[in-house]
């Protein structure tokens, strides 16, 4: 398991180098149409050919990684931020307001997430600029994403509030902001961090499903959803398997998050 | 039982009057909403188009837009599709067939892998296997569901059986690890130590303790079948209720989209409240 997890930790920074270094690897940019050349096969200047409109594949799927890679955990974060709060707050209060909030995460819970996220998707403008597409993508994935980890969040603060440090705390006359500073915070940053790094690959995946069904991120600016919906043209797909690619580098990618969640869940 | 059953409805009330207010809402609030084709008609006369924007006039009140919405669902009017120009409901009892199939095909060849080999893993304890049924789901675990569903209409293989392999890693991830926190209880370890063989231990001593938790996971189970139907009905062509939200959140058309969420929602909450019910009722026949 040692080396699996070596090599889970070696794809990743790989993959930190390549998307960080993207501009070196691919020089032509994820726009630049070479017009003389539409889907061109893999030659030393493409090294994955080109697509309809002659852009570099290769370029396109170094960026939309980092599109996909770098969004992806700050939309985590949003949503370990806004658990971290309801649940913080439905634990530390009780009583009532335990009941509303779990209420809510039980609404959240029981539409199936990409029901949801389409839904919300629908009433937003769907000819906005690609950079607007990126944001509203990504924040709804914080936004809609943070149920299930704000009842996590909930039974932690609510079993530390019955612990006996808290009682001891209160009784020497901590008030709540220091309570929540001094005592469950510091004993929440465990659940909070295995909560963000969970819901990582599962923000990546949703928007590989969301942009493969066209309603991710907007054209020109790849992500790797959006890379997905090219082999739809599934009669092109196979003397082209290259084309695979982005779905191979997709799997690659999340499984070695996966193994090392593993991991990182029983440290927390 | 009667306390829970009241508790469980009373909680199903409270989700289903929570999700119609945020999808009467989502509609009001959508861009486009004040507007009707009917006001471009040449054919009507000025009274008329008055008429149709003092209608859309008292749907700008959110209140009373909500009254009339809560209304019609009582009466189970799911209202029209302004894409289709079908009635909901109508909609629904064409495509929800189509959808509970594939749901019950997934589902049960998903379960049937996930349970065979967490339960082979367990029992016989053979690294290779053990290995590659980790493998198995830490692959389709990481696939978006669009992205297998390609993969299947390029080999020509049944979509439905796309839905099963993702579901199958949940199922199979719980299970193991429910199995080996049963198996590292003392009385299984007694069991052991006595001379039971595998096959008893997990028959008499682990599977009475896994078992309400298992039946727990099928109402979530259901959730995750229709998370991961959308993406595969669009991308086979399948007519379920997925290809039909999908083909909703494409044309704008927030009626049919905010239906079929509820309808979806209210199917999830059911089997969920279902599954605890039952889990009640093992647990107590247990103790």
């Amino acid at each position: 398991m040692k080396a699996i997890r070596f090599v889970a930790i070696a794809v990743l920074a790989l993959t930190a180098f390549t998307i960080l270094g993207a501009h070196y690897l691919a020089p032509a940019g994820y726009e630049q149409q070479f017009r003389e050349l539409p889907q061109a096969g893999p030659s030393a200047h493409h090294i994955l050919g080109t697509d309809d409109v002659g852009r570099d594949r290769w370029a396109r799927l170094l960026y939309g990684m980092r599109v996909s890679l770098v969004l992806a955990p700050l939309a985590a974060l949003f949503t370990t931020v806004l658990a971290g709060l309801v649940g913080g707050i439905a634990g530390y209060f009780g009583g009532w307001t335990e009941r509303c909030c779990k209420l809510l995460i039980d609404l959240f819970l029981s539409v199936p997430w990409l029901f949801l996220l389409i839904t919300v998707r629908a009433v937003l403008p769907l000819n906005i600029s690609p950079e607007a597409s990126v944001t509203v993508t990504f924040a709804l994935l914080g936004l809609l994403g943070w149920a299930a980890s704000a009842r996590v969040i909930c039974t932690g603060a609510k079993d530390l509030m019955k612990s006996e440090f808290v009682w001891m705390a209160r009784a020497s006359g901590f008030s709540g902001l220091k309570l929540i500073r001094l005592h469950l915070m510091p004993n929440l940053r465990g659940a909070l961090l295995a909560q963000f790094w969970i819901s990582i690959p599962v923000f990546i995946i949703a928007e590989a499903n969301l942009g493969a069904l066209g309603l991710g991120v907007a054209e020109p600016l790849p992500s790797l959803g959006s890379l997905l919906r090219e082999l739809q043209d599934s009669v092109t797909l196979r003397p082209e398997p290259w084309r695979l690619l982005p779905l191979v580098v997709l799997i690659v990618v999340i499984s070695s998050f996966q193994i090392l969640l593993n991991k990182q869940e029983v440290r927390s | 039982m009667l306390r829970f059953w009241g508790w469980a409805l009373l909680r199903l009330a409270a989700v289903m009057i929570m999700a119609s207010f945020a999808g009467a809402m989502l509609m009001r609030i959508a861009p486009g909403f004040s507007s009707d084709d009917q006001e471009l008609n040449s054919g009507l006369s000025a009274q008329s188009i008055q008429a149709v924007r003092k209608a859309h006039l008292a749907d700008a009140n959110i209140p009373h837009f909500y009254a009339q919405y809560i209304g019609s669902l009582m009466k189970g009017d799911l209202g029209t599709s302004r894409s289709l120009n079908q009635p909901v409901k109508q909609l629904l009892r064409e495509r929800l067939p189509v959808t509970l199939e594939n749901l019950g095909f997934a589902l049960g060849v998903g379960w049937l892998l996930g349970l065979a080999l967490a339960i082979a893993a367990q029992t016989w304890n053979i690294r290779a296997l053990t290995f590659l049924a980790n493998g198995l789901s830490g692959t389709f675990i990481s696939t978006p569901s669009a992205a297998l569903a390609l993969v299947f209409l390029l080999l020509r293989w049944p979509p439905a059986f796309a839905a099963a392999l993702l579901v199958f890693p949940k199922i199979y991830r719980y299970t193991q690890n429910l199995l080996q926190q049963s198996s590292e209880m003392p009385h299984v370890l007694t069991a052991r130590a006595k001379g039971a063989g595998p096959w008893r231990v997990l028959a008499w001593h682990v599977a009475p303790i896994a078992l309400p938790q298992l039946i727990a996971l099928v109402g979530v189970s259901i959730s995750i079948g229709i998370g991961v139907l959308l993406p595969i009905e669009v991308v086979s062509d399948v007519a379920g209720i997925g290809q039909l939200a999908w083909q909703a959140a494409q044309s704008r058309d927030l009626p049919l989209l905010v239906n079929l969420t509820m309808v979806v929602t209210f199917v999830t909450v059911c089997s969920t409240l279902i599954s605890d019910a039952v889990q009640r009722g093992v647990t107590r026949s247990a103790a």
